[in-house]
Order: C-alpha cells, then sequence, then structure tokens
C-alpha cells in the first residue's frame, strides 16, 4: 500500500524551485532514504509532504486520501522529527513528551506507558526528569526523536536526525530506525550521509536542486555506475610510468598521480586490470594494487557531479 | 479535549520561566520594599501614606507586562521554533493559542495577588478593598495579554512585536504621569487619563477607597470596553497569521 506520495509537486522560493515537479512514493513497510546535498529541497520536500507548506502546484496523498491529505486523522498516524531539534527548554525530557502525547490524544495509563517507551527506546531513561536544558547535542537530538514517537505513528518522518552528533548515537538512532521499521513503522529517512543509507534504506530516492534525479534499491543505484572501477596502484617510481600510454588503453577514462599513487578510472570486467598492470609493470615495481567497487557515494557524483558529504563552503 | 491536557505544561514552563518570575515579582517586591522605607510616615494632603499609593500604581502597572509570556509562548509554539510540530499534530491550534492566552493572563494575575499579599503580610500595607483591586489586576492582566498577542500576531518579527509591547508598558507607566509631569496638550491628557489604563484602573480602586463606586466602575468599565473593542481584533489577526 502506497503511504504516502507526490505528483508533479512544485513549489518555489521566488525564481528558484525548491521542488521542481517532484514525484514521490512511499510504500508502507520501506525505509526511503531521501538523499541530497545542503538545500537539495529535502527539508522543503518533507515541510510540503506534511502540509506544513503549502505548494504552488501538484498532488499530494496521504494514506490514500488526496482530497483532504492533511486531515486530523491523517496527521494522527504521521510523525514528523524536524531538523531543527525543537523540545521544551523549561520541561523535563518527560513531561515533554507527555505534552507530545497528549496532543495526540493519548490518555493517563496509556500515555505513561507510550512515554517511558519512547524514553527507552531514545536511551533516556535515566534522563526522564531532566531539562533538556543541560543535554548534549545528541540527547537532545535523541529526545527530538522521541517527540515524534509516543503516538506511534504508521508513517514516520526524520528530517536529518543524526546531523551534528557522535558515531555512538548515531548508530543508536540507526538501530533505532531498524527496529521502528521491523514494528511495522514505515520510514521516510533524509540524510546527506551515505553510510547510513546504505545500511538502513531500502530503497534510495536521490534530490538534487529540486529534482529527483534517481531512485532505486541500494543495488539498483551502484549497478548504474557498476560500469567504471577505480584502481590504485602504490608504485616505487612514479614518474616513470607513461600516462599517456596507460590512457591509450581501451576503456581507461582518467588517470591521475599523486605522490606515489597511480589511480586509474576505467571500465569495469574485460580484463582491463590485466592490461593496465601490465604498462604499468613495465616501468616500476609495483607495491599495491587496489581495486575500489563502487559505492553510493560514486553514485552520487556520477549523477549530480558534486561531493555529497558536508564540506567547509559547500552551501 | 486535547488542548486541556496541554494547560498543566503552559502552567509548568510559566513556573519555571525564572527570567519572567524576576521581572515580575522580584523586580516589584523588592523596589516596594526600598519604597516603603522610603515613604514611611509620608502622607499627602489628604493624610493617606505615600506608599499606599506608590504600592497600588506598582502592582497595577507591572500588569502592563504581563503578556509578554503569553506573546513569547505563542511565538515559540505556534511561529517559530516548535511550529513545524505544531502543525502536523493532529490538534486545534487557535484553542492552544487560547489556553496560553488563559494561562499567561491567569499566571500575570496571580504574580499580582502576590505581590499584593506580600505587601500586606510583610509591609503591613491595609488594603482598602481586596476584591476590587484584584478584579482590576485581573483586567489588565488580560488586556496586556490581549494587547500582546495581537502584537506577536499583526507584525511578522518577533523582535518588534517585543519592542511594541514594551513601548506599551513603558509609554503607559510614563503617560500616566507616574514619573515625570507631561506636557500640557489634550492629547497628553487623555493618554494620562481616561485613555490609560493604568491611570483608569488605579483611579478605580482609589474611588472606591473614597465610596465613590459609580466613578470606580465608569473608570473600570473602559478598561473591559478596551477588552471588549481588542478581543475581535485579535481574533481577526490571529486567524490571519494561524493560516
Ligand atoms: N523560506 C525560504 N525562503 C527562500 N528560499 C528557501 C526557503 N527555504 C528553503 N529555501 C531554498 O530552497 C532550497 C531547498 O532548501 P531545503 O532547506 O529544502 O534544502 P535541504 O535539502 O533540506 O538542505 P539541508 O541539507 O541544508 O537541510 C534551498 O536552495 C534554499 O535556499
Ligand atoms: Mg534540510
Amino acid at each position: 500500500m502506497t503511504l504516502a506520495s507526490m505528483q508533479s509537486v512544485l513549489k518555489r522560493y521566488g525564481s528558484c524551485a525548491a521542488l521542481d515537479y517532484i514525484d514521490l512514493e512511499i510504500h508502507e513497510g520501506e525505509i526511503v532514504g531521501l538523499l541530497g546535498p545542503n538545500g537539495a529541497g529535502k527539508t522543503t520536500l518533507i515541510q510540503a509532504l506534511t502540509g506544513i507548506l503549502p505548494v504552488d502546484q501538484g498532488r499530494i496523498s496521504l494514506f490514500g486520501d488526496s482530497r483532504n491529505p492533511f486531515s486530523d486523522a491523517n496527521k494522527q498516524k504521521l510523525g514528523l522529527v524536524t531538523q531543527e531539534i525543537a523540545v521544551f527548554e523549561e520541561l523535563t525530557a518527560k513531561e515533554g513528551l507527555e505534552f507530545f502525547a497528549g496532543i495526540y490524544g493519548l490518555r493517563r495509563e496509556e500515555k505513561k506507558k507510550r512515554v517511558a517507551e519512547a524514553l527507552e527506546f531514545v536511551g533516556l531513561s535515566a534522563y526522564a526528569n531532566k531539562v533538556p536544558h543541560k543535554f548534549s547535542g545528541g540527547m537532545k537530538r535523541r529526545l527530538n526523536i522521541a517527540c515524534a514517537l509516543t503516538h506511534r505513528p504508521r508513517l514516520l518522518i526524520m528530517d536529518e536526525p543524526t546531523v551534528g552528533i557522535d558515531p555512538q548515537s548515531r548508530n543508536h538512532i540507526l538501530e533505532s530506525v531498524q527496529k521502528l521499521r521491523e514494528q511495522g513503522t514505515t520510514i521516510l529517512y533524509t540524510t546527506h550521509c551515505m553510510e547510513e543509507v546504505q545500511e538502513i534504506a531500502s530503497r534510495v530516492v536521490i534530490l538534487d536542486q529540486g529534482q529527483v534525479v534517481k531512485e532505486g534499491t541500494v543495488q539498483q543505484l551502484i549497478e548504474t555506475v557498476r560500469h567504471e572501477e577505480t584502481i590504485i596502484f602504490d608504485v616505487a617510481d612514479p614518474l616513470g610510468i607513461p600516462l599517456r600510454q596507460v590512457e591509450s588503453i581501451a576503456g581507461v577514462s582518467q588517470v591521475s598521480v599523486s605522490g606515489s599513487r597511480i589511480t586509474v578510472i576505467s571500465a569495469a570486467g574485460a580484463g582491463n586490470l590485466d592490461r593496465i598492470l601490465s604498462v604499468v609493470q613495465q616501468h616500476s615495481g609495483v607495491l599495491g594494487i587496489q581495486a575500489d567497487k563502487p559505492n553510493l557515494e560514486d553514485v552520487f557524483l556520477t549523477l549530480t557531479g558534486k561531493q555529497l558529504r558536508d564540506r567547509e563552503g559547500s552551501r | 479535549m486535547r488542548v486541556l491536557s496541554t494547560v498543566r505544561f503552559t502552567l509548568l514552563r510559566l513556573m519555571r520561566n525564572y527570567i519572567v518570575l524576576l521581572l515580575l515579582l522580584a523586580v516589584p517586591i523588592a523596589l516596594l520594599t526600598v519604597f516603603s522605607v522610603i515613604l514611611s510616615g509620608m502622607v499627602d494632603e489628604a493624610g493617606r501614606p505615600y506608599f499606599d499609593q506608590t504600592a497600588l500604581t506598582m502592582v497595577l502597572a507591572f500588569q502592563l507586562f504581563g503578556g509578554s509570556t503569553v506573546m513569547s509562548y505563542l511565538n515559540e509554539d505556534l511561529f517559530a521554533r516548535n511550529r513545524e510540530r505544531m502543525t502536523v499534530a493532529p490538534f486545534n491550534r487557535t484553542l492552544y493559542a487560547f489556553s496560553i492566552l488563559l494561562a499567561g493572563s491567569a499566571f500575570s494575575f496571580l504574580l499580582g495577588a502576590a505581590i499584593m499579599a506580600y505587601t500586606r503580610l510583610v509591609l503591613g500595607l491595609v488594603w482598602a478593598n481586596w476584591g476590587w483591586t484584584l478584579y482590576l489586576i485581573a483586567l489588565m492582566a488580560v488586556l496586556s495579554s490581549i494587547v500582546c498577542v495581537i502584537f506577536v500576531c499583526g507584525v511578522k518579527s518577533f523582535s518588534t512585536a517585543e519592542r511594541l509591547s514594551e513601548v506599551y508598558g513603558v509609554g503607559f507607566v510614563l503617560l500616566a504621569g507616574l514619573f515625570f509631569p507631561m506636557p500640557q496638550h489634550a492629547v497628553f491628557e487623555f493618554m494620562g487619563s481616561y485613555g490609560n489604563p493604568l491611570t483608569l484602573s488605579v483611579g478605580a480602586v482609589r474611588a472606591v477607597e473614597i465610596g465613590n463606586w459609580n466613578e470606580a466602575w465608569f473608570q473600570a468599565n473602559i478598561v473591559l470596553a478596551a477588552i471588549g473593542f481588542l478581543f475581535p481584533v485579535m481574533l481577526v489577526m490571529g486567524r490571519r497569521r494561524l493560516r
């Protein structure tokens, strides 16, 4: 069953299209990894899908309802983990969760139980009666996640839930997400971190400049760049290698030298490695060879010409 | 009703808001304590202690600032940090805004009552009519909250809304002529008398002290009328801003 869908959704900010005719479907039971660099439109997409942001054009449907997708009944089944941390500074973790459980209609015993569960789930049980004022960034992130869990949403939308936290907290969150999925929650997981998507997503949607540039399973996406292979040689005499000659080998698209390393990008298979190696060996001793399998990072680079990772000045 | 379940937390937030407690409770109590020493033994032409009037004016003047918490909570929850979460939640945000308005006003009122209790119990001031004074404190608290909701819904930038609310509070204190006399001009005279909620509420309490209930009701009812007039303005502004 399709839990959420967007059809040709357009959202402009001035002349810039933050969402440029987006089509998207989320099916029950999936973890959809929404991947894109800063400014790709991930948050805008989520805001449109959850009704926070009115769109200029297109059709949005939640739980099969496209006429009134943001009805209270539908909102009840939706959970949103916002990118910006939004927790009540004056309320303890437990009270804050009780607030949200309350506006989702949970009462007394059930509320208590679900709040305790949510705290347990994000590993904050020991801090239930502390105010988030003194929490670390990672603890606030986890509380921010818990706020969207007490009402047990059918569809959980997470906007960069692991940004700016240490690896331990991140692993905890990733495990939690997988646990949620096992419990039957469908998840839209936004990130610009490859490893996370590769680890948990059952399907990946790559977003760039407001457009879906590619979607499929991690495997499918990697297939699309499988025809290329990166081979790195550690050589004794890098200057002795005739780069021109290596470049002229059929299938080789790029050769570069840095220090004692020669990096060759070439079509995969078809004995290319053999041919390249024999040329290199004629001119220098080879100390090591490393052939890199393509990963999502390469898919992304190939599709958008951009590095995915957060680098300074990438905004 | 879902909104009802939030009231407890709004009150908790208010009670843990130490800056507000400091400004609206600790500061007036400190000032009144100082004044009680400075003004002790001084009486006006009518033979009433100066301190009585100072305390009354101070208690009511601080109510002019009582709406600031309503304003900041509304902003935080509906327009800023918590906006997205509140928007995707299946509950009535208009009612929620009302609950904040009520809780904030009640809180401001309680602080006013606490200051009165302090002056009575610690400073030994005798209030002529508790009920009537509390009624005016309540009116002032509600008025200030409504005015602040209008500001926060009426202007885009929250810091502008905050400045406006300060102008509202400080402005009426100044116009009441408490610190220095205002220039002789029809506008200033009006804003220092029947156009000033602070002057009106102080006047209403003092009218009762001398037994003039007609004048007391008249002045209090002007404040009530202002509430009645601004309430629909607030509704329109709120509706516009909430969608
Ligand atoms: N309120 C706004 N007004 C104008 N432009 C906006 C607004 N919000 C977003 N944009 C623009 O829309 C584009 C998409 O922004 P969005 O926040 O959706 O990106 P994102 O993928 O979530 O990025 P990040 O990884 O940094 O969170 C950006 O170019 C951004 O500058
Ligand atoms: Mg974003």
